[in-house]
């Protein structure tokens, strides 16, 4: 989140990703920062998932992912 | 939150019907008059003591156990305590009346009994002590701790991990250099430099056109670093920038280099410590660096106007951080203020839209006609030596400069006129394609005489350090009904 | 007890600190897809690297030394450089 914050303060946008079990710490590192970054969260577990289901991961994500990056449409 | 008034009523209600006494330990006469309280502390004619530094105390009063805790101060702001000791008689819910410093003939009348019988050995007067709520910085901390503040502007709280000093940079209010945070003591404070109330409106600025407060002005001034007498400056400055005159916004929406110039005029520049000497246009003066850079920052942040916004300036200039100095007045060659109208020795301040300045040398000249000639002739370029009449300029003359013209008697209205005069400019030379430039006026000119500056288009100030046979030539931004022009205003020390 | 300051400016935006304004589209830009170095997370960002060119948008892959710290300050002007928006993942 330091590094979206940072970036995004150099004139880029940007979002970060996350598993759900991190919705809580975000926020609470936003309030701390004084800066809410676009954010993604997808869903817990990671680490023991295969390679396919990775991949869903990433499809599932693409379009908010996209919408956090881009002007919603009216 | 809560007015003074409300709180002072709260204060009352909170302490009763009764006399009540406020003291402090650090004080002779308290200790001197601890007796006398105890006494009429226990004859229930005085009702609670309170103690602005140390509950034991006085210690025959502690011992009957009528001592109330005040180290928070609370109650004797509330109640707006100057000295101590102090007897205060409150009777039916409102303050009747009350009694400073010790003398026992007034103690006696005022708690309704002969004091003299019991505590004639003791002097019978003596003054008393100034009350803690008023110690240097306490005002505005009690006020702030109290929420007693007339304060309008919005609070910004900062996140927790926030470095003060990042978080004002990343909310867009820096010039570059770090600011001082504006919390709302230090705001107090600054607002102490005026007898304005803080909710009088100064100016509106552009571009944005928002109404500009003196609270506002004395915000960004905390900010750039002034110091609360400098404050009648900068809200003079502020109310210039803002007049059509000046057009503010103009300036700030050309791509031409030219920022601000505040020159100021009479007692208050020493008052205040400015610098009119050595390294007037440079760094190192608290006043001179601080006064330009709040009118900059109120531009910046209250009226919304920054660089890569409306201000497209191809180069600007480094006086855009600010640009303010002082003129020598002690030359007896008159000052700026006086040649635009203002009475000999009243403050003030005339606000130029210029660039950085430009150096002229001269070392050779011993008289005055040769010296108006080195100035006229570098005066040609301001801008171009090919275009006239559109743009002014001030004149920096040092004090070796000026003693060659002081030597042969001339006075500003010589040296303009001197001036003006080397400045009528052949339509021939300055005509598009003469000299071979195509920038020019217009081929028709070609045998009119154009004057380099219009009539009031040249301002003179005396000022740089005693060594140095240098003087030098601030160019403006274009004058005219879409430029700007030098405004002057009063600055009012006590407002 | 947070720092409370007094607001310098005409407060004609809000106090919070906001993101950056949002293009209507990514057509024409570079996207940095930032990998903050914990397992599974290439898988993640390969998959995003194939969305985002199959739609034309074209992307740029970078790595973080560890996760346990702020990009390094050469990564980030990097990425600044040759990008003009940024996915960084995957935190878990």
């Amino acid at each position: 989140m330091h590094d979206i914050a940072d970036l995004e303060s150099r004139g880029l946008i940007g979002v970060f990703v996350a598993s759900d079990v991190f919705v809580e710490a975000a926020a609470a590192q936003s309030a701390s920062l004084g800066f809410a970054p676009a954010s993604v969260f997808v869903q817990h577990p990671i680490q023991d998932r295969t390679d396919d289901e990775m991949r869903v991961l990433a499809e599932k994500a693409y379009a908010v992912l996209v919408e956090r990056l881009t002007t919603n449409p009216s | 939150m809560p007015t003074l008034d409300e709180l002072r009523a709260a204060t009352i209600n909170e302490l009763g019907d009764g006399i009540h006494a406020f003291v402090k330990r650090d004080c002779a006469t308290c200790a001197l008059v601890a007796p006398v309280l105890a006494s009429l502390v226990h004859k229930s004619v005085v009702q609670t003591v309170h103690s602005q530094d140390d509950v034991a105390f006085p210690k025959e009063v502690a011992a009957i156990g009528s001592i109330t805790d005040d180290t928070s101060l609370r109650r004797s702001y509330g109640l707006d305590i100057e000295t101590v000791p102090t007897l205060v008689r409150i009777e039916n819910g409102e303050e009747v009346g009350r009694t400073v410093g010790w003398s026992i003939a007034e103690w006696s009348s005022f708690v309704h009994r002969d004091l003299v019988a019991e505590f004639g050995s003791l002097p019978s007067w003596r003054p008393g002590c100034g009350s803690k709520n008023l110690d240097i910085g306490m005002p505005e901390k009690l006020a702030v701790a109290l929420g007693v503040t007339s304060v309008r502007s919005r609070r910004v709280e900062l996140a927790s991990a926030e470095d003060e000093h990042e978080a004002m940079y990343a909310r867009g209010w820096s010039d570059g250099l770090p600011l001082i945070p504006p919390t709302e003591e230090r705001v107090l404070r600054m607002l102490t430099g005026t007898s304005r109330r803080p909710d009088e409106l100064v100016a509106v600025v552009p571009p944005d056109l928002v109404d500009c407060t003196v609270e506002k002005v004395a915000i960004n001034a905390v900010m750039a670093g002034c110091k609360p007498e400098y404050l009648p400056v900068v809200l003079a400055a502020v109310e210039a920038a803002c007049t059509s005159a000046f057009n503010a916004h103009g300036l700030l929406a050309t791509t031409y280099f030219s920022g601000p110039v505040i020159v100021v005029n009479g007692r208050i520049a020493a008052d205040i410590g400015m610098n009119s000497g050595v390294n007037v246009f440079g760094q190192g003066n608290r006043a001179n660096a601080t006064i330009g850079r709040a009118l900059q920052l109120v531009i910046r942040n209250v009226g919304g106007g920054v660089p890569g916004g409306i201000d497209r300036a191809t180069f600007g200039n480094p006086g855009k951080i600010g640009f303010c100095f002082a003129e020598t007045e002690s030359a007896g060659w008159g000052s700026l203020a006086e040649d635009r109208g203002i009475a000999a020795g009243v403050s003030a301040l005339t606000l130029f839209a210029g660039e950085g300045p430009r150096g002229v040398v001269d070392q050779k000249s011993r008289t005055s006609e040769s010296l108006i000639r080195s100035f006229a002739v570098c005066l040609r370029s301001v801008a171009h030596p090919k275009l006239p009449i559109g743009f002014d300029a001030i004149l920096a003359i040092s004090p070796e400069h000026l003693r060659t013209f002081q030597a042969d008697g001339w006075d500003r209205a010589r040296v303009r006129n001197e001036l003006h005069a080397l400045l009528q400019l052949p339509g021939a030379d300055i005509i598009r394609g003469a000299g071979g430039i195509d920038e020019g006026v217009p081929e028709h000119l070609v045998n009119a005489i154009i004057p380099k500056f219009r009539p009031d288009g040249l301002l003179l100030t005396h000022c740089g350090g005693d060594a140095g046979m240098f003087s030098a030539i601030i160019g403006g931004w274009v004058n005219g009904v879409e430029g700007s022009q030098a405004t002057t205003v009063e600055i009012d020390p006590w407002r | 007890m947070p720092t409370l300051l007094l607001d310098p400016t005409g407060e004609r935006s809000v106090v919070e600190r906001t993101q950056n304004e949002r293009p209507p589209s990514l057509k024409g830009m570079t996207v940095g897809l930032l990998d903050i170095s914990k397992p599974r997370g290439n898988v993640f960002l390969d998959r995003l690297e194939s969305l985002l060119n199959e739609s034309g948008i074209a992307t740029r892959r970078y790595i973080k030394p560890t996760f346990t710290k702020p990009a390094p300050v050469d990564l980030r002007h990097e990425i600044a450089r040759e990008c003009q928006a940024v996915i960084e993942a995957l935190a878990d």
